[in-house]
């Protein structure tokens, strides 16, 4: 659709322009919500964590007499820089990363109801649909660059402050350096499907609640309330349900005899509350009447 | 005149649980008009226009925009309307210049030369790089006109846009708003200020309580609106109470410090001349009361004296 208009461009005068009003694609919307996520500090302030705090933490483990022994890989943390990297990854699925993607995930919608600028977006040419699907993509694509970015930085770090040892497996078994790369690695990459669960859990909780506050913790208090149920007994149907048990996926990829399975169900229970968390979403989202702001 | 109506509300009905905010509304808006909506706080005005914009969606009756309706033709009902309902909001961390380039990208426009001409329209030039979160209320009054300006619009849709301006702020919108209309413009205009109605508008619905108790033009509101109120002060108002039974032509009260005097020009002014006659000193002499805002209050008011007789009837459209 186009449409050319007559605009008044100084007091009293006419002109004709050939000015053209046209509804965007969902790429275009998706730059819009970019541009405005890159200027906000909280979200550049999170990046920069994601790169400097994996250096920090390191060079703490490094500088303690005992290593952390009560966490996963804590008591390997001196001996390769291979265990720091999968150290931190326990650590991070912990809340670190539902936090992290909560920063935004859990505001770009409910940011819009605190601002009350839901009508000012919504009187242009975009639908709500559109509006959607670009604001949950930009979520998704800061939840991945948190995870590349911390992954990439706790392994550099690892690897350049403790050392490029063989890495114990969970079976006892040695891993050389080489294999040890690709496995934490890997072992990062399996943490994604349960981060975009979490981040879809955020977009829920940030539309249905249409408070940035409660959009940012909900996730969390969810996560932490998942864990403690998951440490219960005789529930173990339940606890694969559960979206923070993905996050224990990469178990499998560290086994003499590795397993895939856990990182299969882990991405299909994932998947299953990215769909439930933003169809619930979008109905809410496309129902709404827009009273406020 | 288009053929194509601006808007065409029939029986647009909004409730929310037991709270009916439209009953039934009806009204239509032709292209080029200047038109107000005016009613009291609550009287549906905003859920009316959010209606427009398809914020907020009707459960009962039809609602066409340009000729284009929302459960037909969806966003594409926007084509050629913008506005802002009630204060225009903004991405505060973001410069007037940037807010106004990234809502131009949801319109699909991407010329940035857009962005400075609606700028200078609103005389913001000077303050475009800055961060909309120091902008004064006023300004945001003007960047919310200037997205606006910039859908091209053909149909302006402003509510209450003189709401929280100081004098010379409300000036300068009327002003605005009077140029742009000027220009070619379908301006649908909301307030609850008569005066402002009156200065801007051709044609209006006023509204209570979610109903429409007047729809018509200006002049044939004017023509039914009673006589103005004056308040007067002499240096003897009992006397003056006294005199005024002469004047069968002019309705007298007294207050505690003042009198309210209520008739035509003519017969105020030979009451007047009566008093000062009989020794009585004119101390002041003012419109309480427009006649205009007197039937307003009437109509939107059911406390407020008795109702004119086309209550609730359309005036006579142009």
């Amino acid at each position: 659709m186009t449409t050319t208009e007559i605009v008044t461009s100084a007091p009293g005068d006419r002109v004709e322009t050939e000015r053209v009003t046209r509804s965007p694609g969902v790429i275009t919307v998706l730059g819009v919500e970019l541009r405005k996520l890159a200027a906000q500090k909280r979200a550049r302030f999170a990046l920069v964590g994601c790169l400097v705090a994996p250096w920090v933490v390191t060079v703490v483990l490094k500088g303690q007499q005992r290593p952390p022994k009560d966490t996963l890989y804590g008591r390997h943390v001196h001996d390769s820089g291979f265990a720091v990297a999968l150290f931190v990854l326990t650590f991070a699925t912990q809340w670190v990363l539902p936090f992290l993607t909560a920063l935004v995930a859990g505001d770009i919608f409910a940011s819009e109801d605190h601002l009350g600028t839901w009508k000012t977006v919504l009187s242009r040419s975009v639908s709500r649909t559109h509006i959607f699907v670009a604001k949950c993509v930009a979520a998704c694509l800061f939840a991945t660059s948190v995870l590349v970015m911390l992954a990439a930085s706790t392994i550099a770090s690892g690897v350049l402050l403790v050392g490029r040892q063989s890495l114990v497996g969970l079976s006892g078994q040695r891993i050389r350096p080489s294999n040890a790369a690709a496995l934490v690695s890997a072992s990062w990459a399996t943490a994604l499907p349960p981060l975009l669960a979490f981040t879809a859990i955020a977009v829920v909780v940030s539309v249905a609640s249409r408070n940035p506050a409660i959009g940012m913790v909900g996730p969390i208090v969810l996560g932490l309330v998942s864990q403690l149920v998951g440490w219960l007994g005789g529930i173990d149907t339940a606890r694969r349900l559960l979206p923070t048990t993905p996050f224990d996926a990469w178990h499998g990829l560290l086994t003499e005899d590795r397993y895939y399975g856990l990182i299969t169900q882990g991405a299909l229970v994932s998947a299953g509350w990215i769909a439930v968390c933003l169809g619930g979403a979008l109905v809410l989202m496309r129902r709404r009447d827009i009273t406020g702001g | 005149m288009n053929e194509v109506l601006a808007v065409n509300a029939s029986g647009v009905t909004k409730r929310y649980g037991e709270l009916i905010a439209l009953d039934a509304i009806s009204m239509t808006v032709a292209q080029g008009e200047v038109y107000g909506v005016l009613g009291p706080n609550g009287a549906g005005k905003t859920t009316l226009l959010r209606m427009l914009f398809g914020l907020i969606r009707p459960d009962a009756g039809t609602l066409e925009v340009l000729g284009r309706s929302w459960p037909t033709d969806g966003i594409r009902t926007l084509d050629g309307v913008a506005g802002f309902i009630e204060s225009p909001k903004f991405y505060p961390y973001l410069s007037g210049r940037r807010n106004l380039e990234l809502l131009g990208r949801l319109d699909g426009l991407r010329s940035p030369d857009h962005v400075d001409e609606v700028l200078d329209v609103v005389d913001l030039t000077a303050r475009a790089d800055d961060k909309v979160g120091g902008y004064s209320f006023g300004m945001r009054q003007r960047l919310g006109v200037a997205a606006s300006l910039l859908r091209a619009p053909r149909l302006l849709v402003l509510d209450e846009p003189a709401n929280g301006l100081d004098p010379a702020g409300i000036r300068d919108m009327r002003a605005l708003v009077k140029r742009l209309a000027e220009g070619g413009l379908t301006v649908l205009l909301s307030s609850h200020d008569m005066g402002e109605v009156e200065e801007i508008c051709d044609n209006v619905t006023i509204m209570r309580a979610g109903t429409v108790v007047y729809h018509g033009m200006i002049s044939a509101l004017r023509a039914q609106a009673p006589d103005p109120a004056y308040r007067l002060l002499s240096s003897d108002n009992a006397h003056a109470v006294t005199l005024a039974a002469r004047h069968a032509d002019i309705t007298v009260a007294q207050t505690p410090d003042a009198i309210a005097v209520r008739g035509t020009q003519r017969a105020v002014d030979a009451y007047v001349a009566h008093l000062v006659a009989e020794g009585v000193a004119l101390r002041g002499l003012r419109i309480d009361e427009t006649p205009l805002e007197e039937l307003f209050f009437m109509l939107t008011e059911p406390d407020h004296g008795a109702a004119p007789a086309n209550r609730g009837l359309d005036g006579a459209r142009p």
